[in-house]
């Protein structure tokens, strides 16, 4: 009996949809996104996917798996209803203060956002909790019943609660939503001790805040989207990809949307997990690359790493620090403003530079033909040669290669170069970029990125990854099919997983493993019950326990991954073993007179892997032969063979410098790589030793 | 060199360094590097000029850093150098002005071959003597003098000065952890800079740091040259603690031939008896920071985009501190360097400068014994008010302007010491009014959770001189500090009771347009 999934994942641009079976075949196809009603795109795309496999929505009988830039769109957007925040008197302006800090010191015009909720929906309570989690006033029931009413006069239907030091004890907080519960039912309340429990005002209320925001949006549009899929005879409750990696049921998704947003590039990185499963290679780099950016994250030991916070909606210049910070467990995605839309321009110094500023898709590059006039890295391939204008989506939009090559003559005459070798010049220095992002991100993080795989996705990831390999000392690189729709694909091949942190501060010497066993226990409980939610059965739960540890006096932590559950052996020694290993790698020294201080204590508990794949594409017995054309590479111009990818043979070796043509994007190895088709339908590029 | 290859090989440098300066701040001991930020990370050339600067930090130490590699190996042979050796020194005249900044130089070699230095300056929790603040009467009532020295000889430390360090700081611990910290990011820049000669084949980087100072050298003169030539003149007037008002003149000279710009401070006040004198590299720091902000903030900045802008110092004058001058709180004054040359340029350039701001942040440090009567030291953390308002844009409230550092947040604060904040909210309406109003400051106040007495050395400004307003802009309102409801303007080194509160209410920044 042929058991099916379905994936959706709605991005920027494009809403993808995946229907996987059993047996391996896989459905795939993409619509429009529809902005305003996500779930049109939504089920147009299931329609799509259900008429290719010529079945109804009963087949569907494992999971209905969904990323979504719902809450993304939301901030950006800034049209949902009023939210109001709750802060401890005295300090109402934390979201207008932040730190104090101008991210750019140079550029005296930077802008910040308006906060997501202004002054006049702030509201404050006498309260006071220490940092060592006394309550030294409690909150007065009747102060709470006084903001309510200013709520309703307000409209308000959402509020967000941050009161000073609740990271150590949320029982003000709770005991502000247990006021609400009695009077308020209607009005939502986030509290920063569960969205975000850890030290620091400003992240911690700018976190619950964008909760507090997203609630009133994704909690209707999960509803409508659960009743919807039972209207349509769909039997399954559909899962919600978080920005950790992990999924979970769409009723607790909705209570917490700030960890939704980054769903979707999420599930592009599980792909590369699954990849990197699939071909046994530990780590990897995943890079996808689009229009407007490109996105890598490090896989390491098949998992993805994941980071403790990141910002949405940069507003100057996409400069860090012009937007809002967000402090939920999320997978730690490297985002680079170059993509194939990224403009070229020479600056003041006449040093050639590509983006952040981007054509987007409208008017796009100067070869779609839509008005653009100022050169772009798709512009940059087509002159080189590496893109085919007659052969652009399959041939469904014909591109202006006479535009292009002008466009680029004109960046080449300010450098005093040919057209060709400025071309080549953008193709460098957008590579480059990227593999400075990638250098800069890993060695940040103690990863030594030279000789990790790529894995390349994305329309302009395969035309791009060979030169962004040579740059990071790569030397093989995956190209896996489905590329156009493998984030949705990576909703399908992801464990159900849920990330938990608390912080317990205290000295690692003497530790109160009494304490510490209680708190673990909490967090084991709440994820159990998130999982079971997600229909994972109690046999198939996993637990796994990491800790946040530095030295006394530091604020920044490293996270050190613990063998198994520290409980078990309560050897607070062997603890400070790992962490002294885990400095001296990354930093040179160890401290040894230093006392070790615990931060924060995490628990990722997930329900197995799912045993879902997509099997080979058919491949043909006989090789074809290729055609040729030139291609500008270093400033030469040399005849290189072009295949369709299609139409490979199984063993068949391609010697680079060469092109594979398929429908969304472009495959180019440079000279020294040897491209073959993978028995897993992957072409892999691998580089000779010898060649530089 | 073309357009090409140089950009890709200075965007690496510039990733070294950022890299550098971002590890130093992860694993620094004190919230002032860890939180604030202050802190500066340059790479240089064999020749010690500085080819790239991490994009973090602050003018005063990135600038001070900048001419500080000169300074320290002229002090020592060059040639000496072998690869593990760290320099080290605090003095005020060859890095960033007082002893709270530790200069770290670690040489870069590859192989046998010296390619470069690694430095950074960060501003350290304690240095011994006085303490924060501007009350020592002399230099050397304001602590430990490291001259150049090296902290480390090919890789071994130097216990003799680890000792002396040690004895002579109320938090050894913190001082050695960054100093450590100081020590790791050069060692990772070193690692890197060795990386990159290896992935471009290059056997130094004489003639990559020759090409990027040169052109930006050429653009910053590019840039001067564009500007009406002649001399325009601004000056500004604050209050300090203890209640002096500095005046600070200059006359900006626009070259326009040549591309230069000379700042000359003849006029301004003469020197102090409290510790807010200026060295010159100081006061040279916040100068260029000005000229470079207005006129390309895009510039990187390094040995050649600093070269065309000099500065002319009086012999006797409060921005030229001559030893034994005290200059513990010399930012106090630095921080108000720009804004005479400001409202020069604004003369030439109206469109591109901003306002006259609240100025100098107001650093605060609390020393004493907890409750349990443990003793405590806190670093220095600082509070912002307005700046001044933009020609098409208001003023930003509550925001660290002309300085680079953060506030260190409440919890982090309350959580590291015994300190207890009542408040910390905007004081609206505090910006000046105008086309576009100043930012506003904001109030802050904090007692101490402790039964015994304690010691606070804090540095208010501008709390009678407001800020004034450029183009018929309005004044920002001065600033306020109180202790228990009482305004208090002497505040150097204040011995406080167990319940007392203190409430500082910021500067705002001067609006812009009638």
């Amino acid at each position: 009996m042929t058991r099916y999934s379905l994936a959706i994942d709605i991005g920027g641009t494009f809403t993808d949809a995946v229907l996987l079976a059993s047996d391996g075949r896989s459905f795939v196809d993409k619509t429009l996104t529809t902005h305003e009603n996500l779930l049109d795109g939504f089920f147009r795309g299931v329609e799509l996917v259900l008429g290719r496999a010529g079945v109804g929505p009963q087949a569907v009988d494992d999971v209905v798996v969904h990323a979504t830039t719902v809450v993304t769109n939301a901030l950006i957007e800034r049209k949902g209803p009023p939210a109001g925040l709750i802060l401890t008197q005295g300090f109402r302006d934390i979201l207008y203060i932040r730190d104090e800090h101008r991210y750019d010191m140079y550029d005296p015009q930077i802008e910040f956002a308006e906060p997501l909720i202004p002054a006049e929906r702030t509201f404050t309570l006498d309260e006071r909790t220490w940092a060592d989690g006394t309550t030294a006033k409690p909150v007065c029931r009747e102060a709470v019943e006084a903001i309510i009413r200013q709520c309703r006069a307000a409209g308000i239907v959402s509020v967000a609660v941050c009161l000073l030091n609740a990271y150590r004890n949320g029982a003000n907080e709770e005991a502000v939503r247990t006021v609400f519960a009695e009077q308020a039912p209607e009005i939502y309340v986030s509290l920063s001790s569960e969205i975000a429990p850890q030290m620091r005002e400003y992240l911690r209320a700018s976190t619950v805040a964008i909760n507090a925001y997203s609630v009133p949006i994704t909690r209707p549009y999960l509803t409508a989207l659960i009743a919807e899929l039972g209207r349509r005879g769909f039997a399954q409750q559909p899962l919600i990809m978080l920005s950790n990696g992990g999924v979970i049921g769409a009723e607790r998704a909705g209570r917490m949307p700030v960890r939704m947003i980054e769903s979707g590039p999420a599930a592009g990185a599980l792909v590369a997990c699954y990849f990197s499963r699939l071909f046994g290679i530990p780590d990897l780099i995943s890079f996808d690359m689009g229009g407007t950016t490109a996105k890598a994250c490090l896989i390491q030991g098949h998992e993805p790493l994941v980071t403790g916070s990141f910002e949405v909606d940069r507003r100057y210049r996409f400069k860090p620090g012009s937007g809002m910070p967000i402090t939920v467990p999320s997978i730690d995605m490297i985002e680079i403003g170059a993509g194939g839309g990224s403009i070229a321009w020479v600056d003041s110094l006449g040093l050639l530079k590509t983006g952040p500023e981007s054509a987007g898709s409208d008017p796009g590059p100067v070869c779609y033909g839509r008005g653009g006039t100022r050169p772009c890295v798709t512009d940059a391939d087509v002159v080189l040669g590496i893109l085919d204008p007659e052969q652009f989506l399959g041939g469904d939009m014909k591109l202006d290669a006479a535009g292009a090559r002008e466009a680029l003559a004109g960046l080449g005459a300010r450098l005093g170069l040919s057209a060709e070798k400025a071309a080549w010049g953008v193709f460098e220095v957008v590579c480059e970029q990227m593999a400075a992002a990638t250098r800069t991100h890993a060695t940040d993080r103690g990863i030594d990125y030279r000789g990790l795989p790529l894995l390349a996705f994305g329309g302009a990831g395969p035309v791009h990854a060979c030169m962004v390999a040579e740059l990071v000392d790569g030397s093989t690189i995956i190209y896996p099919p489905l590329a156009s729709v493998l984030s949705a694909f990576g909703t399908l091949v992801t464990p159900a997983q849920i990330d938990l942190v608390r912080s317990l501060v205290a000295p690692l010497e003497g530790l109160d493993w009494v304490a510490v066993d209680a708190t673990l226990q909490s967090m084991i409980d709440e994820s159990s019950q998130a999982l079971k939610e997600a229909g994972i059965r109690e046999a198939d739960l996993r637990f796994s326990f990491s800790i946040d540890l530095r030295y006394l006096g530091q604020q920044s932590e490293l996270r050190i991954d613990l063998p198994g559950d520290p409980r078990e052996q309560r050897e607070s020694g062997a603890i400070r073993r790992l962490f002294e290993q885990e400095y001296e790698q990354q930093y040179g020294l160890k401290l040894d007179d230093m006392a070790i201080e615990v931060v924060n204590w995490r628990v990722t508990g997930s329900g197995g892997e799912p045993q879902r794949a997509a099997a080979a594409s058919g491949t043909r017995a006989v090789a074809a032969a290729p055609a040729v054309r030139p291609v500008w590479i270093r400033g030469e111009a040399r005849p290189v063979p072009v295949y369709k990818r299609g139409e490979l043979a199984a063993g068949q070796r391609i010697e680079g410098p060469a092109i594979v043509e398929e429908r969304e994007t472009t495959i180019f190895i440079l000279e020294g790589w040897t491209l073959s088709l993978h028995e897993t339908g992957s072409l892999v590029a691998v580089r000779a030793k010898e060649s530089k | 060199m073309d357009g090409v290859e140089l950009q890709i090989l200075w965007s690496n440098l510039i990733g070294i360094v950022s890299e550098q300066a971002r590890a130093l701040q992860r694993i620094a001991f004190s919230p002032i590097v860890r939180e604030a930020g202050d802190l500066a990370n340059g790479l240089f050339d064999e020749r010690a000029r500085m080819v790239a600067q991490a994009v973090t930090g602050t003018p005063g130490h990135i600038n001070s850093l900048a001419a500080a590699a000169r300074n320290l190996l002229g002090e020592i042979d060059v040639a000496d150098l072998q690869p593990g050796d760290v320099l080290i020194t605090n003095d005020p005249w060859m890095s960033a002005g007082h002893f709270f900044d530790i200069t770290v130089l670690s040489p870069i070699f590859r192989g046998e071959r010296l390619i470069g230095y690694a430095g950074s300056t960060i501003h350290h929790t304690d240095i011994g003597g006085y303490g924060i603040g501007s009350g020592a009467r002399d230099i050397h009532e304001e602590g430990l003098w490291i001259p150049v020295l090296k902290l480390y000889e090919a890789g071994v430390p130097n216990h003799t000065l680890f000792e002396v360090i040690k004895r002579n700081t109320r938090e050894p611990k913190a001082v050695l952890g960054d100093l450590g910290a100081q020590v790791s990011s050069g060692m990772i820049a070193s690692e890197r800079l060795n990386a990159l000669c290896d992935r471009y084949g290059l056997d130094d980087i004489s003639a990559l740091s020759d090409e990027i100072i040169a052109r930006s050298e050429a653009a910053m003169r590019d840039s001067i040259r564009q500007l009406a030539a002649g001399t325009y003149r601004g000056s500004t007037a604050f209050d300090v603690p203890g209640g002096q008002t500095i005046e600070l003149k200059t006359a900006v000279t626009v070259d326009a031939e040549a591309g230069e710009i000379t700042i000359d401070f003849a006029g301004s006040s003469g020197p102090s008896p409290s510790g807010i004198n200026v060295v010159p590299a100081y006061s040279h720091a916040y100068a260029t920071f000005a000229v470079l902000s207005t006129l390309c903030p895009e510039l990187p900045n390094n040995a050649g985009s600093l070269a065309p802008i000099r500065l002319a110092l009086p012999e006797s004058c409060i921005v030229n501190a001559r030893y034994p001058s005290p200059v513990n709180a010399r930012h106090v004054v630095g921080m108000y360097v720009p804004f005479p040359i400001l409202k020069a340029l604004a003369q030439v350039v109206p469109d591109r400068v901003v306002a006259e701001g609240s100025g100098a942040v107001w650093t605060v440090q609390v020393q004493g014994r907890d409750a349990e009567g443990r003793p405590f030291t806190s670093s220095m953390f600082n509070y912002s008010g307005g700046m001044g308002a933009r020609a098409g844009k208001p003023g930003l409230s509550a925001i660290c302007y002309p300085t680079g550092v953060s506030a260190v947040p409440v919890e982090v604060l309350e959580a590291s010491y015994p300190i207890a904040f009542t408040c910390k909210e905007l004081e609206r309406g505090t910006g000046g009014h105008g086309r576009q109003p100043g930012g506003d400051g904001q109030r802050i106040g904090y007692r101490m959770r402790t039964g015994s007495p304690w010691l606070l050395n804090t540095i208010p400004s501008r709390v009678t001189t407001a800020a004034e307003g450029l183009a018929g802009g309005g004044a920002g309102a001065p600033g306020r500090f109180e202790i228990n409801g009482k305004a208090v303007s002497d505040t150097r080194k204040m011995e406080m009771q167990p319940d007392d509160e203190v409430l500082m209410v910021t500067p705002g920044g001067g609006g812009f347009g009638a």
